[in-house]
């Protein structure tokens, strides 16, 4: 089954070509939504064929069929796929969520008439080259389909592009993730010099490794986890995701939360065979996701729009598996262990679930009051039932109540975290920042849907359930964001398959059975401390917003206020980079823009003058003349003549 | 049957004889004149096919068996000129019905594409120079014929008689070129001409300004077939007087046999004299490419612009010579092959516009995307790909051709070679300018609101040109791959 998983991104591809080409009258079905949903459908079966293969063990790393695209001199570029564990997961998550979240597009974008059909297209597009990023064979393949999900991103962000404020969101985003793109192309550029290709099978040989000097080798992991920073929001590139919520709803769930953010994720996942022969780098790969996980959850305590409360808890919750990644790396070389590499992608999977969940959820919630801001909403518990149930489980899976998956994953996370101070200390540090995270991200996850569904309504809307088309998807993911945790302790467990993937860079390892795993989680202390934390933020976030009567001024006063003055200011890291624009790059770009204006366009201009005028004085040499003709042709004769009898020999050519 | 031996190898040119024999006896059988385009086609497209059967594909290989070994050899080099030459052929007769409907004589019109066509393909077979030369005069003189076409016009009467005479001129010169080196080697084979001059050269004294004089006259003789500076005079008056069809078979088709004939001889036959003639050459391919952008600026009749662009892409071709590497070979038969699909294309557009009515002024084609959008695109396609914009198919020769210059002038002693690629790079921005300036008129400039329809034939050949021009550009590894095979079966090796 392998050898065709070319074809996935194949399926939703051709339905972007029909939905984009097809004449209006051929085109009904809600404008192309048909075709989208058997192009996702399409793809979501044969993704499902193609895990059940890698389940079954069967793995195509390197040895896949291969398409040779060009070939200068030595270089040749080929393309395949690369089909291990890693990639189950990533399609595993791009092919659910992308399902759903095309079903749910059908009920959620009824209303937009005309535009539908640029919304099915681009977004089919998306998720076919989605599917092409994760079953890359090569870091450039890998960066072309790296570079569409941007545009994809762009284009979806920006959709309703009439409204300011979506236009420069998708702006924003475009440009702050292309620093990180660069850096990425950089650090692939350092690879190519050095080793001469970027096939995933070359470079994991190990033999990259004895090619690179180990502090290129730094550098180029650095660089390319540069590119992961920009696309996962990391610290300090995140602020473009908040932004990015001016798409529809659906946008968010699937790209900005559940899929093209997670490939920054997937991309440092994807490097372990280089990073952990740069232990530098993956120090840098843990504190930038500790930072970012925490400073994420702090903006997330304050904010008011429904959706970017859940855009800051993206950005925390990435940075939770960017640092299992880091911690992970220094297990895998210190330790043997792949505890942190399975935990961070275990998280992948279920924030995939229980993210796009919940802003599916925050979508149906918008559908049905129309404005995205909590404040004017409340006591929507009794009107959207299904909505509040399964938002409901998708607060509870984050915030890491047992059995809901987020326990799971992040209890592993942190483990993993605090087993690595073993090897640096600076682990202990990023762990209590992680818990500090858990509390604030158990507490703003229910603040958000105390406000959102109890107490009584704060403005005038006529709210009413959504239609099934929505729900379904809904009941779907709530499911998974219940149970997907368990893959834990199912056959070998997660963690056995996940590592079969890095299996070569580290020996001994060993899983035990589900009882000795339950065990080794109920038997450590420090899962109830952040069992503890949990529950305190979700009563903490009862006190204050499920209860009636509490008068929330008291944190405007004081320390308080100037705390939550910056956390609404998002710390002023964004209002830095407005500056950072307006100030320094516009002044710089005032400096170029003469410069362009001036020297490089004056040359332009006079070269086109100079071309211009003796293309007249030329031109005028063209007489219409035959015998002017004929005699020319004696005059080019003779002067070449003269040129090969008498210069060429005395210029000793 | 030691008759039909010998000409087994000359069994496609024989067919394409026939055909045109009995082309104008079909002129009076049939009413629609469409019949005679047919007619036309089926022996250019069965040649087509077993061309590409045989070079593509490895089906087959050609009869070399009892072909005379002192006049033609059929090989890698000369199939895929002479495919390329079908296939503009092919372009050519597809687009020429709609054209010349209601014109008298179409029989010989056909006729006379099918025997240049036959010339054509003579000279890339090749290997002697006197079968070179009978080649190069089949070819001249139905395209003489061709571009005197529309008798009631003027221009076209004009064209032909300058063609005409220009052409004589430079026939005359390449012959005495011939017999100089005859004199010098005492052979016309051309891969015996090179060792028995050299030998020449060291035995008699004075024999190098005889050599030389022979060189000048067959670079003048074959640079007026290629159009380059400053035997190109007549190109932009010849490409806008013919009809449309035939100038853009005089562009893509009849200028690339000019190339086949330079290469055979500088590159197999005189190499041994190579330092004489190579700077010679470069200045020369300097020159052709800058004068021909230049010039292409300030024109406003697009028929001319795109004859001043392929004097201009002569020019990025000659660079071949003063190289001399087997990859510049391969890059400069990449080109004529790419070259011929997006500049006939050019070609085509223009005159299924001229069918419809719409004029040969740039002027003309404002605001023709609105009007004819799949025109516009296709002649938008054409001429990014003649700029060498990515990834269309006149990027990737051009970029072979340029790095072959920077390749050859690593080695000691070549480095001047440097600057044939940097002035082709310069100019491939200029053309861009006077490229652009079309895409400006017909996309953002408005111009009258009457729909354009696609003539349905000529429709037919664009459509094979564009997807040839972004096939070509996209996919090259294969056609590339044939482009080194002819190389290297020119070098013989």
């Amino acid at each position: 089954m392998l050898e065709y998983a070319w074809l996935i991104p194949v399926f939703p591809f051709a339905a972007f070509i029909l939905i984009s080409i097809l004449p209006k009258r051929t085109l009904s079905w809600e404008d192309g939504a048909g075709y989208a949903i058997g192009g996702a459908l399409g793809a979501f079966a044969l993704s499902m064929l193609v895990i059940w293969d890698v389940i079954a063990g069967n793995t195509m790393v390197g040895d896949g069929p291969k398409f040779e695209w060009l070939v200068i001199g030595d270089i040749s570029v080929v393309f395949g796929i690369w089909i291990d564990e890693l990639t189950a997961i990533m399609l595993v998550v791009v092919s659910v969520v992308g399902t759903l979240v095309v079903f749910y597009s059908g009920g959620y974008m009824h209303g937009e008439g005309e535009r539908r059909r640029r919304y099915y297209a681009e977004i089919t597009l998306f998720i076919s080259v989605m599917y092409g990023l994760v079953i890359s064979d090569s870091y450039l393949q890998m960066f072309i389909f790296w570079e569409l999900v941007g545009l994809c991103s762009y284009l979806l962000i920006g959709f309703w592009y009439e409204k300011p404020s979506a236009a420069s969101a998708a702006k924003r985003a475009f440009i702050v993730t292309r620093v990180g793109d660069i850096m990425f192309m950089a650090g692939i550029i350092i690879l190519f010099k050095y080793v001469g290709s970027l096939d995933f099978a070359t470079l994991f040989d190990g033999g990259a490794g004895a090619a690179v000097p180990t502090d290129m080798m730094v550098l180029a992991t650095a660089l390319i986890f540069g590119g992961a920073i920009g696309k996962s929001a990391q610290f300090p590139l995140h602020e473009w995701l908040p932004d990015a919520m001016e798409g529809p709803t659906t946008v968010s769930a699937l790209i900005h939360a559940a899929t093209m953010v997670k490939a920054g994720v997937y991309l440092t996942a994807r490097s372990y065979p280089l990073l952990v022969q740069a232990p530098e780098s993956l120090m840098l790969v843990a504190v930038i996701g500790g930072v970012t996980a925490l400073i994420a959850a702090t903006v997330a305590l304050v904010a008011t729009d429904i959706k970017r409360v859940l855009a800051y808890s993206t950005i925390s919750q990435l940075g939770y598996m960017t640092l299992a990644l880091g911690a992970g790396g220094y297990l895998v070389v210190y330790a043997g262990s792949g505890a942190g590499y399975s935990a961070a992608l275990l998280h992948l999977m279920n924030h995939a679930f229980f993210k796009a969940l919940l802003f599916l959820c925050a979508g149906s919630v918008i559908h049905a009051v129309g404005t995205n801001d909590m404040r004017f909403m409340g006591g929507l518990g009794k009107k959207m039932r299904i909505t509040s149930l399964t938002m409901l489980f998708g607060a509870i899976a984050i915030s890491g109540i047992p059995p809901f998956s987020g326990f799971w994953s992040k209890d592993e996370v942190l483990a993993a975290v605090y087993s690595a101070g073993e090897f640096d200390s600076l682990f202990f540090l990023l762990w209590a920042m992680g818990i500090a995270t858990a509390f604030m991200t158990a507490f703003y996850m229910f603040r958000m849907w105390f406000m959102t569904f109890a107490g009584d309504p704060r403005s005038d809307y006529q709210a009413h359930e959504s239609p099934r088309l929505m729900t379904v998807p809904l009941i779907i993911l709530a499911a998974l964001a219940f149970s997907s945790g368990f893959a834990l302790f199912i056959g070998d467990g997660f963690g056995m398959f996940a590592e079969h993937s890095i299996g070569s860079l580290f020996h001994g390892a060993h899983h035990g059975s589900a009882m000795d795993l339950l065990a080794g989680i109920f038997g450590d202390p420090l899962t109830y401390v952040s069992l503890v934390l949990a529950a305190a933020g979700i009563l903490v976030a009862y006190a204050v917003y499920g209860k009636p009567g509490f008068d929330r001024s008291v944190f405007a006063k004081g320390v308080g206020g100037a705390l939550q003055r910056a956390l609404e200011n998002r710390w002023y890291i964004s209002k830095f980079y407005d500056d950072f624009a307006v100030k320094v790059v516009y002044g710089l770009s005032l400096v170029a823009d003469a410069f362009d204006r001036y020297v490089i366009d004056g040359m332009v201009n006079g070269f086109a003058f100079l071309g211009t005028k003796s293309g007249e004085i030329l031109r005028r040499a063209q007489s219409g003349n035959v015998q002017r003709y004929a005699s020319l042709i004696v005059v080019g004769l003779c002067l070449l003549l003269i040129f090969m009898l008498y210069i060429v020999p005395w210029g000793g050519w | 049957m030691e008759v039909l031996d010998v000409l087994g190898a000359f069994m496609p040119q024989l067919l394409l004889v026939l055909f045109a024999l009995a082309l104008p006896a079909l002129d009076y059988l049939f009413k629609d004149k469409r019949v005679l385009a047919f007619a036309t086609l089926a022996p250019l497209v069965g040649y087509a096919l077993a061309l590409v059967s045989w070079t593509v594909g490895g089906y087959w290989e050609p009869p070399t068996d009892g072909v005379s070994p002192h006049l033609i050899e059929i090989d890698m080099f000369s199939g895929l000129f002479a495919l390329a030459f079908v296939s503009v052929g092919i372009i050519v007769v597809l687009s020429s019905p709609e054209f010349i409907r209601g014109e008298r004589n179409q029989g010989e019109y056909y006729a006379l594409i099918l025997l240049a066509v036959t010339g054509m393909t003579v000279v890339a077979m090749s290997t002697d120079l006197i079968i070179l030369f009978v080649g190069l005069e089949i070819a001249g003189i139905a395209s003489f014929a061709l571009s005197g076409f529309s008798k009631g016009e003027k221009r076209s009467a004009e064209a032909a008689t300058k063609y005409f005479i220009v052409g004589g001129f430079s026939s005359a010169l390449t012959l005495f070129a011939i017999s100089l080196f005859y004199g010098v080697a005492g052979t016309t084979e051309i891969a015996a001409l090179g060792p028995e001059m050299s030998a020449m050269l060291s035995a008699v004294d004075g024999t190098r300004s005889v050599a030389v004089m022979a060189t000048v006259m067959l670079i003048a003789g074959l640079g007026f077939k290629i159009a380059a500076v400053p035997f190109h005079m007549w190109a932009p008056d010849v490409y806008e007087g013919a009809p449309t069809p035939i100038s853009g078979l005089l562009a893509a088709a009849s200028k690339k046999m000019g190339v086949a004939a330079l290469f055979k001889i500088f590159l197999i036959g005189i190499i041994a004299t190579k330092s004489d003639w190579d700077v010679a050459l470069g200045a020369m391919a300097i020159l052709t490419m800058t004068v021909g952008n230049v010039i292409a600026v300030v024109q406003t009749n697009i028929k001319r612009m795109l004859a001043y662009s392929s004097i201009a892409q002569a020019g990025y071709i000659l660079i071949v010579l003063p190289i001399g590497t087997d990859y510049a070979v391969a890059g400069g038969l990449f080109h004529v092959v790419t070259h011929a699909f997006m500049k006939s294309g050019a070609f085509m557009v223009v005159a299924a516009l001229v069918v419809r009515g719409v004029g040969e002024s740039i002027d003309d084609y404002r605001g023709l995307a609105k009007r004819s959008p799949l025109l516009a695109l296709a002649m938008t396609l054409f001429l990014l790909s003649l700029a060498g914009i990515p990834p269309l198919a006149g990027f990737a020769s051009k970029f072979v051709l340029f790095s072959s210059a920077v390749d050859a002038a690593l080695v000691p002693g070549q480095s001047w070679l440097i600057w044939l690629a940097v002035a082709g790079v310069l100019n491939s921005a200029l053309s861009l300018y006077y490229y652009a300036r079309v895409i400006k008129r017909m996309y953002m400039e408005k111009g009258s609101d009457d729909k354009v329809s696609v003539p349905r034939m000529a429709g037919t050949a664009i459509l094979f040109a564009s997807v040839m021009t972004v096939l070509l550009g996209v996919y090259f590894d294969a056609v590339f791959d044939l482009c080194q095979q002819a190389a290297a079966a020119l070098f013989g090796t």
